[in-house]
């Protein structure tokens, strides 16, 4: 067993870090002059979109563009034909998708072909002249659907619809079932839903020579150009990638979209920048977000509550393809484990295609879900035991210093505390038990991976990579890395992190990032990555190029003599340097500029450059599948929530809400409750409101966000946020993630509330008033019946 | 979405405007704060070839009082001007927080009373509590002019008694004997959502007693519907609550709801019930709000 060794308490104070200092963006994204994808344009641009399938399921007869052709101002019409045959998708050992259709389309929607023309009136004519024939097949909308045994099959290597199938076991589930005092089974569902960011897909490329260049609203410029590169059969180096600032990502800009591909295939046909995007509504197809997931749950508990097994059996709905969909299925059973400390865990899941739109990752990847039915699951084992929700969580919470059952290896996890302090901030006390019929309270407990363990290829490239240069003259710094700011403000903490490393002023520094030409790799932002992995390398180039000041500014001090030190004989070692200023450790009062210091350097070597990288080597886990959810820092979280219940109409009106996470040192405070106003946003929205509705022929119903209700800025309760005082020894000054933890533990700890408020419990979300007020009434009758 | 290529006018008057109307027949069609006809343009739902802007027309844009005859409310004021003017918050107060339910504050800003009423939407906000205060309408068309109480403007589904040459001027809220009023929207979040259902309740009370009432139903018919028999029932009654609750339970019995993306005919159904009881203790108790 590890050493016991407490990361809590060891709070620092910094120049740079630990502070809400200003985004580095915060003018553009104001004013408006940040440019977007939408913004861009480029002299000869043509606009293109995608063909897309008015046909769930059904074998491709043919494709006539000859009308469209005839129109002026069209100027390339492409099909599967036009294009390399190569099958892609993130994840080698499922690469399902085409370019473009080749025999069969699978999902309504699905890319038939792609179409670019000298405007975009002109493309929306011709893109309705277009003719497609189809032979319809019988499709599949659900998993139930999908697994019967006549079942229309969607793909060839898919047998049976099975898209990934997963059995995992760790120590003896059959044993700890004889030893269990109780033991209970339920069964939740958790709703397909959407990120709703604002910006839909954009992507523009443009080829010079031998080289293609793609600005793309996406969340990865390494893997937008890896695949680019694979699919066309490019080197890596003959793409760049740039990619603007995003208008949020949320998981559903790191699958390589269509856009990326028609518009290299496109520009390169016509010679021409070609633009291609998506119109609102279709991102709903192709935007690639969370699961539908139905789960069961049966644990077995000692009599104190002590968790001694959990069989979990999850059943997804992936929909047309795979994309990122083989990491949410594992992700769906890899972290219980970290959250909750037991020794016998059964995991089994089985991800079916539908024909309906292909499923990926939304923040929190694969884990909103599962944590919303273990979450209602445990209230309910605390409930039959006659037990508090936040002492059940308390007894079973996992610390620090441990390893779980499927080997993950967590340092600092302070879930317990976190607990407490969620308890003792929102009046749990005076509140569980006691609140008036309607109105409710209810907890809830989540966390995440701080950046995934893998690469999602195989390959020995180092996860981040930074640069720093110090202009000739020693007035400014460049930080090059390319992690990508999707508005989570990692530009801003990543600068924070140069200047806390090189003692260097922030206003000084600007970030170059996301251009695979100008800046260096990083995988980009997904599995809530930047802070620490980009972080790492931020932070050695930073301590790089402080390395290289001291040793130059050590030649270039001098002391008194009764100082024991001499001009030019100081060490490196003696010096520091803070904000600017190079100063003697124990003399501060003798010191030089950072500047003066780096133009010196500059005259006797040429630039002065400082190098980072980061890998976080081999980690935990030895199973299939390991590779999902081993991480090298593991954040927890615990939010409580306080609803209203309008028993007439079901309406939930959330009236409070308290985050209590244990992210690590944070670097910056605003930043990080800016990520938990964001995570309440978009739990409370998906477990009241939101959910992708389609119709028989699995055409979308609520496409926009008039009939698809996220949250408004009206129906945001009040929000306390509040932060542990912990330490990562994995991270750099003891970071850890915030940005997708916080999203896992809302949905169960709204529903939870939901549950305590009208005493019934709805098994699928989401919550919405009808469902609430069909529940009271059958409840009602229950009762009258019973009587 | 591509907004299809129109012909624009600006007339300088109502007159104008119909003239072009009816100059141009049903290729032709007014435009005020296009919050509903451009949206269904980019929808190919509509695809007028011209468009007659009639929203900058200064004799559409007033709110005021004249004795012996009403309030007067020109139909291209927007929701946000209605929501904002101290002659109806003095008023109605019942008809500004209509308006202000409404959507959202860019929408509100744009839409206008005009466009609401003339785009007949059965779940549109502005009809329950502008009929359930009697008020009437004028019509402007090339040839004639015409009054008519804006409970016999809608037809159906997006359709009114309107003639394609003819413009709605202005609504007038006429000085009446109601004691209090008030619309209780039922959205699905707090705001830029679609009613499931709508009810306006007016009363004129004498100490305890209904003397008059009305129950008028938004988003539960083809068009905004008067739930007669639950008026009749309150009528020369004590209020009570049990009275409200039964006339709700009637006029549940009365709507004509359908099932679609937001909710199902029974909720709905049940919904009245209930919104028809809270929208009358309210208007009882507590006047126009
Ligand atoms: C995001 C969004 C949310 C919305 N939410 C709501 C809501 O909560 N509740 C609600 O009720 N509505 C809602 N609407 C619908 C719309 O905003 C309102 O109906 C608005 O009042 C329409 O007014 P307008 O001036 O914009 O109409 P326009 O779009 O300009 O016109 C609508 C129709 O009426 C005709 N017309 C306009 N003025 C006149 C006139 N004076 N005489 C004759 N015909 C006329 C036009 O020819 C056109 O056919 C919403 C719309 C949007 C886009």
């Amino acid at each position: 067993m590890a050493k016991e060794f407490s990361y809590l308490n060891m709070k620092r104070e910094y120049s740079y870090i630990g502070k809400s200092l200003k985004r580095t963006d915060i003018l553009d994204k104001v004013t408006g002059r940040g440019k977007f994808a939408a913004d861009l344009k480029f002299s000869n641009m043509l606009y293109g979109k995608l063909i897309r399938s008015t046909e769930a399921h059904a074998r491709i007869i043919k494709i006539d563009t000859s009308e469209a052709e005839k129109l002026p101002g069209v100027r390339a019409i492409i099909t599967a034909k036009d294009v390399p045959s190569i099958k892609y998708g993130l994840s080698p050992a499922r690469y399902d998708e085409n370019i473009f259709c080749i025999d069969k389309v699978r999902y309504y929607g699905d890319k038939i072909g792609a179409i670019c023309a000298v405007d975009e009136e002109t493309l929306y004519k011709a893109l309705k002249l277009i003719k497609v024939e189809y032979e319809v097949l019988p499709a599949v909308f659900t998993p139930a659907e999908a697994a019967k045994p006549d079942a229309p099959q969607i793909f060839e290597e898919y047998p049976g619809n099975i898209n990934t199938e997963i059995h995992l076991e760790f120590g003896d589930v059959e044993k700890a079932k004889q030893e269990a005092y109780y033991i209970r089974t339920d069964r939740l569902q958790g709703q397909r839903t959407l990120h709703g960011f604002i910006e839909p897909h954009c992507s523009i490329a443009y080829w010079e020579g031998k080289r293609v260049t793609i600005h793309s609203a996406h969340q990865s410029a390494h893997y937008l150009q890896h695949h680019i590169a694979r699919i066309f059969d490019m080197k890596e180096g003959d793409v760049r990638v740039v990619l603007p600032y995003i208008g949020g990502g949320f998981g559903g800009k790191v699958d390589i979209s269509g856009l990326d591909i028609a518009a290299v295939a496109l520009s390169k046909i016509t010679g021409q920048p070609v633009k291609m995007f998506y119109d609102l509504e279709e991102v709903w197809y192709n935007g690639r977000a969370r699961h539908g997931m139905d789960m069961k749950y049966t644990t077995g508990v000692t009599k104190e509550g002590k968790i001694l097994f959990v069989e979990n059996e999850t059943i997804l709905d992936g929909g047309a393809y795979t994309g990122l969909g083989v990491a949410s299925a594992y992700y769906a059973g890899a972290l219980l484990t970290v959250l909750y400390d037991f020794d016998n865990y059964r995991f089994d899941a089985y991800r079916y295609v539908t024909n309906l739109p292909p499923c990926g990752a939304q923040r929190g990847h694969g884990q909103p879900h599962p944590r919303y039915a273990f979450e209602s699951h445990l209230d309910h084992i605390a409930e039959d035991l006659g037990m508090d929700p936040i002492e059940i969580r308390l007894i079973n919470a996992r610390k620090a210093n441990t390893v779980t059952p499927n080997g993950y290896e967590v340092k600092s996890y302070y879930l317990k505390e976190a607990n407490e302090m969620a308890r003792d901030a929102s009046g749990w006390k005076d509140k569980k038990g006691k609140l008036p019929v309607g109105r409710g309270i209810g907890v809830g407990n989540g966390g995440f991976v701080t950046g995934a363990g893998y690469c999602m290829y195989r390959t020995d490239l180092p996860h981040s990579v930074a640069m720093i240069k110090i202009y000739d003259d020693g007035t400014h710094a460049i930080v090059y890395t390319n992690a990508v700011d999707i508005g989570q403000g990692s530009d801003t903490v990543l600068t924070q992190m140069a200047a806390q490393a090189m003692g260097y002023p922030y206003e000084d520094i600007t970030i170059c990032t996301r251009d695979t030409d100008l800046s260096t790799l990083d995988f980009g932002a997904y599995a809530s990555r930047q802070t620490l992995m980009a972080g790492w390398a931020v932070k050695r180039a930073g301590e790089d190029v402080k390395r290289k000041i001291l040793a130059q500014a050590a030649e270039m001090l001098k002391v008194k003599e009764d100082g024991g030190y001499r001009f030019g004989k100081l060490t490196p070692e003696e010096l520091d340097c803070e904000e600017g200023i190079v100063f003697v450790k124990q003399e501060p009062a003798v010191n030089i500029t950072f500047a003066e210091v780096a133009r010196a350097y500059f005259v006797k070597h040429g630039v002065l450059i400082g190098r980072g990288y980061y890998h976080p080597g081999k980690l935990g886990g030895t199973h299939k599948g390991a590779a999902v959810g081993t991480s090298p820092a593991y954040s927890s979280a615990t939010q409580v929530a306080e609803v209203e219940v309008d028993m007439e109409t079901g309406l939930t009106k959330v009236v409070g809400t308290w985050d209590v996470h244990d992210s690590g040192f944070v670097v910056n405070p605003q930043l990080l409750h800016g990520q938990v106003h964001g995570a309440f946003s978009m739990g409370i929205g998906e477990t009241i409101w939101e959910k992708v509705v389609f119709d028989e022929k699995g055409k979308v119903l609520n496409g926009n966000f008039a009939e698809y209700r996220l949250p408004t800025a009206l129906d945001m309760p009040y929000v306390e946020s509040l932060v542990l005082d912990t330490f990562e020894p994995n991270g750099p000054w003891g970071v850890k993630e915030v940005g997708e933890g916080a999203t896992t533990p809302t949905l169960g700890c709204v529903a939870n509330a939901v549950y305590d408020a009208i005493g019934v419990r709805i098994s699928e979300l989401p919550l919405t008033p009808e469902k609430i007020w069909r529940a009271l009434k059958e409840k009602e009758a229950k009762e009258k019946g019973g009587k | 979405m591509y907004l299809p290529d129109f012909e624009y006018f600006t007339p300088d008057s109502v007159e104008e405007a119909c003239q072009l109307l009816s100059k141009y027949g049903p290729k032709a069609m007014a435009i005020a704060g296009g919050t509903d006809i451009v949206v269904k343009m980019k929808k190919e739902v509509l695809a007028p070839e011209i468009l007659v802007s009639i929203g900058h027309l200064p004799e559409l844009k007033k709110i005021e009082y004249v004795p012996g005859k009403g309030v007067v409310i020109g139909a291209g004021v927007t929701h946000n001007e209605v929501q904002n003017s101290k002659i109806l918050q003095e008023k109605y107060l019942s008809v500004c927080e209509a308006a202000h339910q409404m959507a959202n504050n860019q929408v509100r800003n744009l839409g206008t009373i005009g466009g609401n009423i003339s785009n007949a939407v059965p779940s549109a906000d502005m009809p329950p509590i502008l009929i359930a205060l009697d008020t009437t309408v004028k019509i402007v068309g090339s040839k004639k002019e015409r009054t008519l109480p804006l409970e016999d403007v809608f037809k159906g589904p997006n359709q009114t008694v309107l003639e394609h040459d003819e413009l709605i001027t202005e609504f007038v809220i006429p000085d009446g004997s109601f004691t209090g009023s008030t619309y209780l929207k039922f959205g699905l979040r707090a705001s830029g959502a679609l009613a499931v259902v709508g009810v306006a309740a007016s009363v004129q009370m004498d100490g305890g007693v209904i003397k008059d009432a009305r129950i008028v139903l938004g988003a539960v018919s083809p068009v905004p519907l008067r739930a007669k028999e639950a008026e009749n029932l309150l009528k020369g009654k004590q209020a009570s609550e049990e009275l409200f609750e039964e006339a709700g339970v009637i006029a549940s019995g009365e709507c004509r709801p359908i099932s679609d993306i937001r909710a199902s005919a029974e909720y709905r159904r049940d919904m009245v019930r209930v919104f028809t009881r809270r929208a009358l203790l309210k208007a009882v108790n507590e006047g126009h709000v």
